[in-house]
């Protein structure tokens, strides 16, 4: 196993194998969801200033054209489906609870989507007007993150990244997206590393992917031999498989040997990363002017009726989602939105897909906090688990007892929550919360000095 | 939006959890180590198995009766109280008044655990220290009147003392600890194999190996802490030219796989628990030799917990990306 393993890329320390649980959905082809009856977009669904709506109430929109302004900091949104403009009002929101919301009621008297004309001049396009048609298509990570890619790409610029790094890894167990995303459209993916590259100002373009995904690392690697514009070096890296593979500064280290400093990010090392997904949405929006319309995500865990994977329009409502993959069963206890490792779980289906809303895993039994915690044994497997070298052990009993800001030197600012100390811990304590927790308080004690 | 949706617990991440649990983990301990506890009892005779009982009765006992009083959840699945009952047992002679024992393994959990906050909070093994209650309590059942060992295959024992290889060897010399293991089945084998006079669980190195293997190979321990243990006893006994005797005596591999490797009472790091088995190996070697007591595992085990903490603030974690100067 060693030897097979010895020539891939991967981390240093720490880590953990929670086993892939992909096999339901990695041989299920992207499905597209029939267009739902309404769609229902919060205004705020990025990092980032809410969008302005742009259209009224009553209002007639194609599929595609914008209905809110991104404002200074923000991203515009588009209609997903063509229909009719319903008032703006507080609706449920996946995250936030509740959220001033758009929505669109399905009609056909709309009218088709707009049409998407190739631009030629899409490999040559000036600058800002490239930065321009990406902040327009309001497109943001798609990862996860759900940070607005334009600005990600500005900062980087600014920060003079020399090398990107495409994020192919898709460590979280049970998620499929990204990795049918490389099969379905690598020649994109990869085009659109190479957009972003230019945008950037990097000069190199390194995808990590994990080697349990080798016919994505194929197609990967053909699309990236037969472009024509050489300008940027493509190169896939296949990383081993292994949790957290995906997280930005384990990939960097893991494909480019570069250590990113505890709590600054990748570009001080001259890196920017983006997710697969991203670069496919960066192609549209440069090539066709296309804008972010659709989300591909994962439908799976034990607790779906059919694992799938699906295309279906931002704003469509968890619950038709789940419908088209054939309802829950019964014992379905808990719900996640994106990975189980650091997806968040939500209490209920009549919320919208957002942006980075990347998987959808219906888990049965029992969550690990459920039936409470023990105390800390020491027995040192979050030591051995955390990939940045990080002490939850120690932060965990300061928490307990009320000495949060004690925890400063034991890794409590550095630690960007992976949950690989919580997932090994046998007496299930809750240590990427203690984490927090030891977090928060350090930055508010912080905050306070630094203001009196 | 109007119909009635299903509803999910709410709960925080990561939303999987490894199959492996603190009771898993106690119960696996306490099965590897019944090989040696049985064999015990088969060479020793039927009192050895009363004061395994008595010694996990009264373990268990004073846990759940403390944690009642207390008011708090009793926790005796968990597994570990049997286990403290059990280590206890293991490490005293077999011919000890069973309601000793139960004396013993009473102070272990009450005094040893129980009054730190109970399981996680204890600064010294529990077993150990019910050991130390013992041979300071009833010194003469502790370190005299060992059983003999069974005859072996019906080839009856050379073995007029019934004292313990080691005390032989601190007060005759290496020769009359030979002579007294020896017949009939040569030194090494009958240290191997448990054909000496000993405490219940470490006479028979070949079990005490079996079992702690089971939990390397199950990943509950590692090699760190009982390797350095060894080391250190060898390091500290070579001058006596009888390094390898030590090494096969007394409770040296019980101390080393099983308590040293205590979770609660030993350091998570693996440099720390390098140097708190080579602490251990060298103080257990200096007892044996320059001190007042022919084993010396116990102690060197007491004192290195005490160094514990200390020693998993002393030798850190290697961060894999340190923080860059703040801007």
């Amino acid at each position: 196993m060693t030897t097979a393993t010895s020539s891939l890329h991967t981390f240093g320390r720490g880590g953990i194998h929670p086993g892939p649980h992909k096999e339901a959905t990695a041989s299920r082809e992207i499905e597209d969801l029939p267009t739902p009856s309404e769609v229902v977009l919060p205004l705020l669904q990025h990092l980032g200033e809410p969008a302005e709506p742009c259209v009224k109430k009553g209002e007639m929109v194609r599929r595609g054209q914008k209905i809110a302004e991104g404002g200074k900091t923000g991203v515009p949104l588009h209609a997903p489906i063509s229909g009719k403009i319903k008032p703006v009002d507080k609706r449920p929101h996946p995250t936030m609870a509740i959220a001033m919301s758009l929505a669109i009621g399905a009609n056909v008297e709309a009218g088709p989507e707009l049409e998407f004309p190739e631009d030629p001049e899409w490999r040559n396009l000036p600058l800002e007007e490239s930065l321009s048609r990406v902040r327009e298509a309001g497109i943001v990570g798609l990862g996860g993150a759900a940070f607005p890619t334009w600005r990600k790409l500005e900062f980087a610029r600014a920060a003079k990244v020399d090398l990107l790094v495409m994020n192919g890894a898709e460590c979280e167990p049970y998620l499929t997206s990204d990795y049918r995303v490389m099969l379905a459209y690598p020649t994109e993916i990869v085009e659109g590393s190479v957009l972003i590259a230019k945008i950037a100002g990097a000069k190199k373009v390194l995808i990590g992917v994990e080697s349990d995904k080798p016919d994505a690392i194929e197609a990967i690697g053909k699309a990236a031999a037969a472009l024509t514009d050489r300008s940027i070096p493509v190169e896939v890296v296949p990383c081993v498989a292994r949790y957290p593979q995906g997280a930005e500064k384990q990939l960097v280290f893991a494909v480019s040997g570069r250590t990113v400093p505890a709590r600054q990010l990748p570009s001080a090392v001259g890196v920017l990363v983006q997710n697969v997904a991203t670069a496919q949405a960066v192609y549209d929006a440069l090539r066709y002017r296309k804008p972010l319309l659709d989300r591909i995500l994962t439908v799976t865990g034990p607790g779906i009726v059919q694992p799938r994977n699906v295309r279906a329009p931002l704003g469509a409502s968890l619950a038709d989602i789940v419908e088209f993959c054939g309802g829950i069963k019964p014992e379905t206890h808990r719900m996640v939105a994106g990975g189980p490792m650091m997806g968040r779980s939500l209490p209920r289906l009549d919320v919208p897909l957002i942006k980075g809303m990347n998987g959808l895993v219906m888990l049965t039994g029992r969550g690990p906090l459920e039936d409470g915690f023990g105390a800390c044994i020491r027995c040192g497997r979050c030591l051995d688990a955390c990939p940045l070298g990080l002490e939850p052990d120690q932060v965990s009993v300061r928490v307990e007892v009320g000495r949060t800001l004690d925890c400063e030197p034991h890794g409590a600012l550095d630690c960007y929550e992976c949950g690989c100390c919580s997932y090994v811990c046998p007496s299930s304590r809750p240590l990427v919360q203690f984490m927090q927790v030891a977090k928060s308080a350090l930055r508010r004690a912080a905050a306070t000095r630094s203001a009196s | 939006m109007s119909e009635t949706h299903p509803t999910f617990v709410l709960s925080p991440g990561p939303h999987l959890h490894t199959e492996e649990s603190t009771s898993k983990i106690m119960w696996w301990v306490n099965g590897s180590l019944a090989p040696a506890a049985l064999w015990g009892v088969f060479v020793f005779g039927i009192n050895a198995a009363f004061v395994i009982l008595a010694s996990i009765a009264g373990a268990v006992l004073t846990e759940f009766v403390s944690q009642k009083a207390l008011g708090r959840r009793p926790t005796l699945m968990d597994g570990s109280a049997v286990c403290t009952g059990l280590l206890l047992a293991l490490t005293v002679n077999p011919n000890l008044p069973a309601w000793q024992a139960f004396l013993g393994s009473m102070f272990a959990i009450g005094l040893g655990k129980m009054i730190f906050g109970g399981l996680g909070f204890n600064l010294f093994n529990p077993a150990l220290l019910g050991r130390a209650f013992l041979m300071a309590t009833f010194p003469l059942n502790m370190t005299s009147g060992w059983a003999t060992p069974r005859p072996w295959f019906g080839v009856p024992l050379d073995a007029v003392t019934t004292a313990t290889p080691l005390a032989v060897l601190k007060e005759q010399g290496f020769e009359a600890a030979v002579k007294l293991v020896s017949s009939p089945v040569g030194l090494w084998n009958a240290l191997a194999l448990g054909f000496r006079p000993g405490s219940i669980g470490e006479v028979s190195l070949l079990l005490v190996a079996i079992g702690g293997a089971a939990l390397l190979a199950r990943r509950i321990i590692t090699l760190a802490i009982p390797l350095s243990v060894l080391a250190g006893v060898a390091l500290s006994t070579l001058h006596t030219g009888v390094p390898m005797l030590h090494l096969m005596s007394g409770g040296l591999w019980i101390g080393a796989f099983y308590m040293a490797t205590d979770y609660v009472t030993s350091p998570s790091t693996t440099r720390a628990q390098i140097a708190f088995g080579l602490m251990i190996g060298l103080l257990t070697g200096m007892i044996r030799v320059y001190g007042g007591y022919p084993e010396g595992i116990c102690y060197a085990i007491l004192i290195a917990n005490a160094m514990a903490p200390a020693l998993d603030l002393w030798f850190r974690p290697k961060r894999t990306a340190i923080a860059g100067s703040p801007s």
